[in-house]
């Protein structure tokens, strides 16, 4: 088989044996349009209203559903593959080059082109054809700009807002304030979130420095990072924490709200979409008569003094692109829906309700822009702001900039060796996103073996597949019992597991994603040799230090709750349900909750702690702390279900075993280990195999507490570090072997586990 | 079970003081762990203005309100997601219980060509991290036409909850000596009946672990329930609240506050089934 027919001829097979067996595909209706949106919660009410009346006048239906970057991209990444997925994406500009990249966007032209000229040029995104890079296509319309910081301040703590840097100094000095003189102020002079690199670009601006060097059409463009204005902003920016300390210690971007909304920061940097829900709380604390409530207001960010460069930041349009899964009457349909969505009428509603700044020029109405104090401050800091490059490069910049930025912000790292890390990461992750990596000599071998694998594995197995069928006569009420259960688990499972077999040994990635094949064992190289290996390991003991120690701590609290639960207690049933309740609340917002108590200045984990004398812990901006909160929140999580299974292995003990071991004097250690503990295997065995599955590929905890293994990339474990190899670079062969070499590890400890415990016996 | 509270009481009544002091103890101390976020989920539910977090210990926020729970009930479709969710884990639940306590069983006392086999490979299904299954995944739900139907995400529940339920299934009928089958044969029934009358009652321990497990999966899954799920009317629980999420305003006042109440079918479920884990069946008597 040639290599190169190699994708089709498995994919093809795949997909004919799956519909085939079922006898079905997939079907759109032509009257429904799928909308996959990033809309924030004031903005989706709009939508809602907008489309009601659509559906009115129309009769089409559009399903508008809220989706997450990475799932918006799996839908179109679905629709290039399959022709299944939304039929139109709603979202900031910056992805869509990624999106065009696959193929998954259709030419906006013969429905939007007249219209052209009604909107801000910048608000139009074109990009040269997936198949044709000689011509142009337009693939995104924005409906609005925005998505840019500016200052917030506290009118009631800061006059006016400063006009320069220095005067930002001066008045973030004036009121950072440490009453007690215990060295940790009550109130900040400045914050913001010290986590994403975003937060940053103002300074970054205001210093003359930018993140690319403009690049000729269709170029990637070159990352500049390591130059002496980029240097000279992070150097001021390390300069606000640790010199002139105006700023907490740490802060993310829920602290930095906190703070600012408690009135211990006097001034914040955050974004457009957050502004409103400061003026609300500014309206209910000052209605709720509290004295010291804040006024929150909106102001360019200043000029940065020995520059006169005003502090810009980036802009960006957000809007519609029309996928590649509309096709035929439906691409009509789905184009007339995005003409209506970024129409005048929708956003002059849009501006009227929520103080959009449009992308159709007709709407911008100086008059109504100049009355209000807010959109004046935030039309000029746009003006004043960066167009966000739509360029494949720009996840891959933030993703090498984020590491030194948490470490410069954590003070670990001066600024020119923070520059240094950022360019030397941006160029190395740019280059893995364009290089395409071609079959090498083991492609036709990966091939060729992977078929002689299959026969020979049958041929191998031939005999046990005629002791089956001659067994399964003589044992038929096994099969029947066993069949059901063996045969849906499998049905569901088979499909993606082959996909990910085949896919590991591929090219796939955002330059080979249509065109993918089987280049061979590349991708398993490039894990155990080359640069990446250092890490692989090092990340992979850490895995396993993860494993053993929550898996050890929620059985050994698991089954010492379910002993003394056991015991003769009275309340018991109190005690049941309350010790049931970290399993029984969903996990999502109670980990966000102990990455909110790990605090290191406000979380109660240390408010605790001090009452038995132990000084403050820097939880979550030291590696080592981090990671250990990470095993606590997940020990918490996981401790009941394996309560719950020894509660229900215990009550197949026979009392009478203890009281002949009480004639017999046996102390309560002894009853445990003699009776309780070998009692308890048979039930525990299955759990703790599972639970150690479970724990190894537990993505969640982590992600969530150490928000996407912060500080600096230094608490993943290995399905994080997939996480971050597939959905930021786009490796989806390389993700596919990562993937695989978990899957062999576990199955190697689970059949081992196995046969020292003899779990798979049965009576 | 009269003399099994008897002697429990009688062995209350002999255990030192110190004992009892020391589980109290122990139990509280862990009582006080399991709430003491809860406690701050609470909080962030009953705070006004979407704060996660706050600079403040505080359990009871001082401008405390219940204006989410409101917003919750009477302008969101939550009772309808809450319907949705209970109708799927329900039937979720009943066919997972189904399928593992028979399958658990074969496993346990059949011995049959490929048993071993079977068992460990169940076992791989869940050895795949979740993440890379996500685009084979809406590939394959896409091809079957399982879009927008409950019966694709219940084919999916199932059959996820299904490996780790037949194990402890397998795991509940091995504590479950094989005599008792043995003596209900002799007694003139037959293997399904002996299964029925004997086994099945003594492994309800099993049963309810096995229960709140499948139960617990189906109601909290998101990750395909968000690949097959399209419309919001139909959506499950996880993803209702999924939809008060978004990047940097999530509503976390809503999101608490339906976190609270996601909760409390679970306890009450739990509540319910927990008197079998507890004080339950025994298997005294039996000696071997």
């Amino acid at each position: 088989m040639a290599p190169t027919n190699g994708r089709r001829t498995w994919l093809a097979a795949v997909t004919l044996a799956v519909t085939t067996a079922l006898g079905c595909g997939p079907t759109q209706s032509d009257r429904v349009v799928t909308l996959w949106h990033q809309m924030r919660p004031g903005d989706r009410a709009v939508l809602e209203d907008r489309l009601a009346d659509y559906e009115q006048a129309t009769g089409v239906e559009v399903r508008a559903v809220y989706k997450e970057t990475e799932e918006l991209r799996s839908g179109l990444e679905s629709a290039v593959l399959v022709g299944y997925g939304p039929d139109i994406v709603y979202g900031p500009s910056d992805p869509v080059a990624v999106y065009q990249e696959i193929g998954a966007l259709q030419d906006l032209t013969p429905w939007l082109g007249a219209e052209r000229d009604a909107f801000d040029p910048k608000a139009l995104v074109d990009l040269p054809a997936f198949d044709d890079p000689g011509k142009q296509q337009l693939v995104f319309v924005g409906d609005r700009f925005g998505n840019h910081l500016a200052l917030i301040y506290n009118r009631n703590l800061i006059e006016a807002p400063p006009k320069t840097t220095d005067e930002l100094i001066e008045l973030a000095k004036a009121n950072t304030i440490d009453a007690d003189g215990d060295g940790r102020p009550e109130q900040y002079g400045l914050v913001w979130n010290y986590t994403e690199p975003f937060f940053v670009m103002p300074f970054v601006v205001g210093y003359g420095a930018w993140i690319f060097e403009d690049a000729g059409p269709g170029e990637q463009p070159r990352p500049t990072l390591d130059t002496p204005e980029l240097v000279a902003a992070l150097e001021f920016v390390a300069g606000l924490r640790s010199k002139h300390k105006v700023l907490p210690l740490s802060a993310d971007y829920e602290a930095a709200e906190a703070l600012f909304k408690a009135g211990k920061a006097a001034m914040l940097i955050n974004g457009d979409w957050s502004w409103q829900a400061y003026f609300e709380e500014s309206r209910r604390q000052q209605k709720a008569g509290e004295e010291d409530a804040i006024d929150a207001a909106v102001a360019p960010l200043p000029v940065v003094s020995s520059t006169g460069v005003p502090m810009g930041g980036m802009v960006a349009p957000k809007g519609y692109s029309l996928s590649v899964a509309a096709r035929g009457e439906r691409a009509d349909l789905a184009a007339d829906v995005i003409r209506y969505l970024t129409g005048e009428e929708t956003q002059q509603v849009y501006f009227d309700r929520q103080k959009v700044y449009p992308s159709r020029l007709a709407l911008r109405d100086e008059a109504a822009i100049d009355a209000d104090a807010t959109l004046r401050a935030s039309v000029e800091q746009i003006n004043t702001s960066r167009l966000m490059p739509t360029a494949t490069a720009m996840r891959a910049t933030w993703d090498a900039m984020r590491p030194p930025y948490q470490q410069l912000m954590a003070g670990n790292l001066d600024a020119a060796e923070a520059a240094r890390q950022m360019q030397s990461g941006a160029e190395q992750k740019i280059a893995t996103l364009t290089t395409s990596i071609e079959p090498d000599a083991t492609a036709p071998l990966v091939t060729v073996l992977g078929l002689a694998a299959f026969v020979g594995v049958v041929a191998w197995q031939w005999r046990g597949i005629g002791a089956l069928t001659k067994d399964l006569k003589n044992n038929r009420l096994a099969y029947l019992l066993a069949g059901p259960a063996v045969l849906l688990i499998f049905l569901t499972v088979l499909f993606p597991l082959v996909f990910n077999v085949v896919l590991s040994f591929s090219n796939m990635s955002l330059q080979n994603f249509r065109d993918w094949q089987i280049v061979g064992l590349h991708n398993y190289q490039s894990l155990f040799a080359g640069d990446g290996a250092a890490r692989f390991w090092g990340v992979f003991f850490k895995t396993i230090f993860w494993t053993v120690v929550n898996v050890a701590l929620h059985v050994a609290i698991g089954v010492a709750l379910a002993v003394t639960l056991n015991g003769p207690v009275r309340g018991k049933s109190f005690y049941r349900v309350a010790l049931i309740i970290p399993w029984a609340v969903p996990a999502y917002i109670t980990a966000l909750t102990w990455r909110g108590m790990f605090d290191a200045e406000f979380g109660s984990v240390n408010q605790v702690l001090g009452l038995f004398g132990v000084s403050p812990i820097n939880w979550l901006s030291d590696p080592t702390n981090a990671f250990a909160a990470c095993i606590i929140t997940n020990v918490w999580l996981g401790f009941p279900f394996m309560m719950l299974i020894a509660l229900g292995g215990l009550q197949g003990i026979p009392q009478d075993l203890y009281e002949a071991a009480r004639i017999d004097r046996a102390t309560r250690w002894q009853q445990f280990t003699n009776i309780t503990a070998p009692m308890l295997k048979p039930v525990m065995l299955p759990a703790i195999t599972l639970g150690a599955v479970w724990t190894f590929n537990n993505l969640n905890v982590v992600w969530l507490v150490s928000n996407g293994g912060e500080p600096a990339d230094q608490t993943h474990i290995l399905v994080s570090y997939v996480y971050k190899a597939v959905f930021n670079l786009y490796q989806y062969g390389y993700g596919a072997a990562l993937s695989m070499v978990i899957f062999g590890m576990l199955l190697l400890f689970s059949v081992l586990f196995l046969n020292r415990t003899k779990a798979v016996e049965g009576v | 079970m009269a003399g099994q509270s008897v002697s429990a009481k009688s062995s209350a009544l002999a255990e030192p003081m110190a004992v009892t002091i020391g589980r109290h103890a122990f139990l509280l101390l862990f009582v006080a762990i399991s709430i003491w976020p809860v406690l701050d989920v609470i909080a962030i539910s009953l705070r006004p203005g979407d704060k996660l977090r706050t600079t403040e210990l505080e359990f009871i926020p001082a401008d405390w309100t219940f204006e989410s729970y409101r917003q919750l009930l009477f302008e969101q479709p939550f009772l309808r997601w809450m319907f949705n969710s209970m109708v799927v884990s329900a039937v979720v639940t009943a066919t997972g219980v189904a399928l593992a306590s028979i399958g658990g069983y074969a496993f346990s006392r059949f011995r049959f060509v490929g048993r071993g086999q079977m068992m460990v490979a169940i076992l791989t299904t869940q050895m795949f991290p979740a993440t890379m299954l996500l685009l084979p995944l809406y590939l394959m739900i896409a091809w079957l036409g399982l879009i927008n139907t409950f019966l694709g995400l219940g084919v999916f529940y199932v059959s996820t909850a299904l490996p780790f339920c037949v194990w402890q299934m397998k795991g509940f009928y091995d504590t479950i000596p094989s005599s008792l089958e043995e003596a209900a044969r002799i007694d003139g029934c037959s293997r399904w009946q002996a299964f029925t009358k004997v086994v099945l009652p003594l492994a309800a321990p099993g049963l309810v672990v096995t229960a709140l497990f499948s139960f617990m999966s189906a109601w909290s899954e998101y990750l395909v329930a968000a690949q097959v799920l399209q419309d919001t009317e139909m959506f499950t629980l996880p993803l209702g609240l999924k939809s008060f999420q978004s990047s940097l305003s999530t509503q976390w006042g809503l999101y608490a506050a339906a976190s609270i109440l996601v909760s409390v079918p679970v306890v009450i479920v739990f509540l319910v089934l927990s008197k079998y884990l507890v004080g339950g069946l025994t298997v005294g008597g039996v000696k071997e």
